[in-house]
């Protein structure tokens, strides 16, 4: 049987581990960016300096953490199915999108935030008027990179009954199927590629325009 | 000295509040009692009591680490004091939520501080937005306020990333003055701007604080930019208030050897800088045309009034160019053309134009205005007459 004939007699099944992959992946990324988000924004707070920098140096060094690690560690406290894949795949992708929220947040340049604060803008107003919207380019990308991490980690966490496309891959690794680990790889690639292509776009649309200028 | 500086203005203080107290408490804008700040262990500011008077530019100048910037956030309550008092207007700071009183002062930083993802536009409606002014309100006050820092309305809608640094300051500016605020606190505006913009930048501020005379507080570690620009300058050093007096009695009757080091040497150079360009504008003899005069006519006029350079302006009186005879051999005058005539801004000292002249080997310059409006001439013979006196 060549690839073609495995994909079109099995597209019904391909396709189902396909969608749960995918909402395995829209659950992870939204709770990992507003669980981000907020947790930078409280990090990065007028004297909270420290904090900020703690953070960058903790997410920094943890990104060098394999995602097999963090799967296991769950597993072992948590037990196997979706809900633990889930949990390990927030745990996971936090790394970026803390990293690059905080990051993005403290490089906004001070001279602005100081600015802002002499002409009377209330802390709420520093913060969602001006640091989010100047930090966005630097946040998105950290989600971005959560996403495609997500994808691919999603399918490593099928060893603890995540499902999704890793089955398919596992399948094919263990009954030496090569049709079926092509099929899964090559469609979590596919499902990569277009994530992070909608997410440009998103990224383009809430991107100030004043920070696109070329001078 | 100092003490005799302030003598004559406690004395003067005393008499004004024998007479009418409450006249005295309108007087000034600002009023800074004994105030004093600490960090840890350091005082930034130690006992320092100083009164603005409404409409008038203080400059606070003293070394690095003096407390000149602390003093004046503490005006907006940037910065909280620890001891004293602070009024505007008769009424304490702290007697108004700090937000609001920052909404009812103009603030100005060395780095600007734009807002990058804001257009021109947004960024000086800024403060008028947070007071919520009618937008109609707002978009004749932009254009008004684009107008006076001299530039084109065409900005308004461009990106602070677009500009450069010397527009970026004067859209600073035109931020600071959005809501129309009284009093204007601005800590070294004009630090990151190179000298020769600095220069027109100098000039272009006081033409606009002669219109709008606002109450204005001043940072600058310079003391050639405080003695040009202000009308009174209060000299401070490890947190004290050293001297505070006008221009003119500094470069005089310095209260102290600290403040004769901080003036340098060349005082009698200085006292130059009290001198404004504008006040020695000659007409006389000077030859002005228009754009449409042909080289031929330009020569001839030269030469019927016996004179070696002629200035060129437009319609409206900007000054566009200059015609100038250069001596060829044998007694024959060549007619030439310069498109960026060498100029000289009404508001810059006797100082800076002589060391114009000096660069640029000329014994005569243009006076314009911060429109580049044609005013009049400065000549070198002048200076020399004043520098004498």
């Amino acid at each position: 049987m060549n690839l073609f004939q495995y994909v079109s007699e099995n597209f019904d099944k391909i396709l189902s581990l396909f969608v749960e992959h995918f909402f395995l992946f829209l659950f992870s990324i939204v709770i990992t960016t507003i669980i981000g988000v907020a947790l930078s924004i409280i990090a990065t707070e007028e004297g909270r300096e420290k904090v900020g920098k703690i953070i960058l140096s903790i997410t920094g060094a943890a990104q060098a953490v394999p995602s097999i690690a963090v799967i296991a560690l769950v597993f072992i406290y948590v037990g196997i199915g979706k809900f633990p894949a889930i949990i390990s795949l927030i745990i996971y992708s936090l790394v970026p999108v803390m990293f690059n929220a905080t990051s993005g947040i403290l490089s906004v340049p001070k001279g602005v935030i100081e600015a802002g604060k002499g002409m009377g803008l209330t802390k709420k107003q520093i913060l969602w008027k001006l640091k989010i919207p100047i930090a966005i380019p630097v946040i998105m990308g950290g989600i971005r990179s959560a996403a495609t991490i997500i994808i691919g980690t999603a399918v490593v966490a099928s060893v603890i009954g995540g499902g999704g496309l890793g089955d398919l891959i596992f399948i094919g690794l263990k009954l030496n199927r090569p049709n079926a680990l092509i099929a899964g790889a090559a469609s979590s690639a596919i499902l990569a590629i277009i994530i992070d292509r909608i997410l440009a776009y998103i990224e383009k649309l809430v991107t100030p325009k004043g920070l696109k200028i070329e001078r | 000295m100092s003490s005799d500086t302030n003598k004559i203005e406690n004395k003067e203080v005393k008499e004004v509040k024998n007479n009418e107290s409450q006249e005295k408490e309108k007087e000034y804008t600002i009023e800074l009692k004994n105030v004093t700040k600490r960090f840890g262990d350091d005082v930034a500011v130690d006992n320092l009591s100083l009164s603005v008077e409404k409409g008038t530019l203080t400059m606070l100048i003293g070394p690095s680490g003096c407390g000149k910037t602390t003093t004046m956030k503490m005006i907006n309550r940037l910065i909280q004091l620890d001891e004293g008092e602070i009024k505007l207007n008769g009424t304490s700071v702290y007697n108004i939520d700090p937000v609001q009183l920052r909404r009812t002062i103009g603030y100005v930083i060395q780095e600007i501080g734009l807002f990058p993802h804001f257009t021109v536009f947004d960024n000086i409606a800024t403060v008028p937005r947070l007071l919520k002014w009618d937008e109609n309100k707002i978009k004749k006050r932009v254009e008004e306020l684009l107008d006076m820092v001299t530039l084109d309305s065409s900005y308004a809608y461009r990106y602070p990333l677009q500009l450069s640094g010397g527009e970026r300051q004067r859209v600073g500016l035109a931020r600071a003055l959005g809501a129309d605020p009284e009093v204007l606190l601005m800590d070294e505006p004009f630090g990151a701007i190179d000298p020769i913009n600095r220069l027109k930048l100098h000039d272009s501020f006081l033409e606009i604080q002669e219109e709008i005379k606002k109450t204005i507080v001043f940072v600058t570690h310079d003391i050639n930019e405080a003695i040009k620009l202000g009308d009174k300058v209060a000299i401070i050093r490890n947190g004290k208030l050293v001297q505070y007096a006008n221009s003119t009695e500094i470069l005089y009757n310095p209260a102290n050897k600290f403040v004769e080091n901080l003036l340098g040497q060349d005082r009698s150079l200085k006292a130059l800088t009290l001198k404004r360009t504008k006040d020695f504008i000659s007409s006389e003899n000077v030859i002005t045309m228009s754009k449409d005069i042909s080289e031929d006519q330009a020569l001839k006029q030269l030469k019927e009034n016996n004179q070696i350079v002629a200035f060129v302006l437009d319609k409206n009186n900007k000054l566009v160019g200059r015609y100038w005879l250069e001596k060829t051999k044998k007694d024959k005058f060549e007619i030439n053309y310069d498109e960026n005539p060498i100029m000289t801004e009404q508001n810059n000292t006797l100082n800076e134009s002589l060391s114009t002249m000096f660069s640029s080997g000329e014994q005569l310059l243009p006076v314009v205005n911060r429109r580049g409006l044609f005013l009049g001439v400065i000549r070198l013979s002048h200076i020399f007459e004043e520098f004498n006196k």
